[in-house]
């Protein structure tokens, strides 16, 4: 149940990985990209259309996340801290602290995409769908690691 | 029209200030509750074991406070975020919105301070 739950976590997450960085660079990219180059081709897709999808996949992220948590406190966590594996520790800790952070975050987030206000900073939700972005890339790479420190299973 | 701009000034109140009430609630440790999975229940507020001649028992025990953590943030931040909702709007004006940004990020650099312990072991 917990490797199933965690498989779907993970393939949760690359879809939100995807999805926020997609629009974290069409956010920042500035207006002079060519138009046939990587980063031109990146902004031609609305970003402000992955606003909802991403709130979604976030939220289901962190539902698993919060699931999964409960077998990784009682069947892995123990083996790493006997291993003395106090760094990979502290940055799962980061993990569960920025991805709170980021949920919290959502509301204002969708806010600022999908009911925009004119008078409002565009980079404001820039700034903000940066920080999301960092939590996603933060939280998938430490997960990613510890996984294979210690995987479900193993 | 009325009730979107009350979402609104929720929703940016309502992320800043869970920012910033849960670094609050990590460094006091206040967990609104504690969770022992392996035992199956869930403890109101914060409960360290207390079990000095045996501190291997921990690991037969684990204790999840980040629920307790974030249920502490979200509950605060869910106040704020009210309040913030029947504030005229000519008061929210006057709020930066670069904070809605700036204080998560600050935030995030208080956590890793807190966590800094992890990586003197």
């Amino acid at each position: 149940m917990a490797t199933a739950l965690l498989i779907v976590h993970g393939l949760v997450a690359v879809a939100l990985l995807g999805a926020l960085t997609h629009q974290a660079l069409a956010a920042w990219e500035p207006a002079s990209a060519r138009p046939g180059s990587f980063f031109g081709r990146f902004r031609t897709v609305p970003p402000a259309s992955f606003a909802s999808a991403t709130v979604v996949l976030y939220a289901a992220s962190a539902l698993l996340g919060g699931i999964v948590y409960l077998y990784f406190r009682v069947d892995i966590r123990p083996d790493l801290e006997r291993a003395g594996h106090w760094p990979a520790l502290g940055f799962f800790d980061l993990k569960e602290h920025f991805a709170a952070i980021g949920l919290a975050l959502l509301p204002a987030y969708w806010v600022c995409w999908r009911r925009p206000r004119a008078d409002e900073p565009v980079r404001t939700r820039a700034a903000l769908t940066t920080v999301l972005a960092f939590i996603v890339w933060w939280s998938f790479l430490t997960g990613h690691v510890l996984n294979n420190m210690r995987g479900f299973g193993s | 029209m009325t009730s979107s701009h009350a979402f609104r000034r929720f929703a940016f109140a309502y992320g800043t200030a869970f920012a910033v009430l849960y670094v609050v609630a990590l460094k006091l440790d206040l967990a609104l509750f504690t969770v022992y999975p392996s035992l199956g229940i869930v403890l109101p507020g914060t409960h360290h074991s207390r079990d000095v001649t045996g501190p291997s028992m921990a690991f037969l025990a684990p204790a999840i406070y980040w629920y307790g953590w974030t249920a502490t943030g979200a509950l605060g931040a869910l106040m704020v975020g009210l309040v913030a909702a029947f504030v005229p709007a000519r008061w929210a004006r006057r709020i930066w919105p670069g904070w809605l940004w700036v204080v998560p990020a600050l935030a995030m650099v208080a956590c890793v301070y807190l966590t800094m312990p992890w990586f003197r072991l």
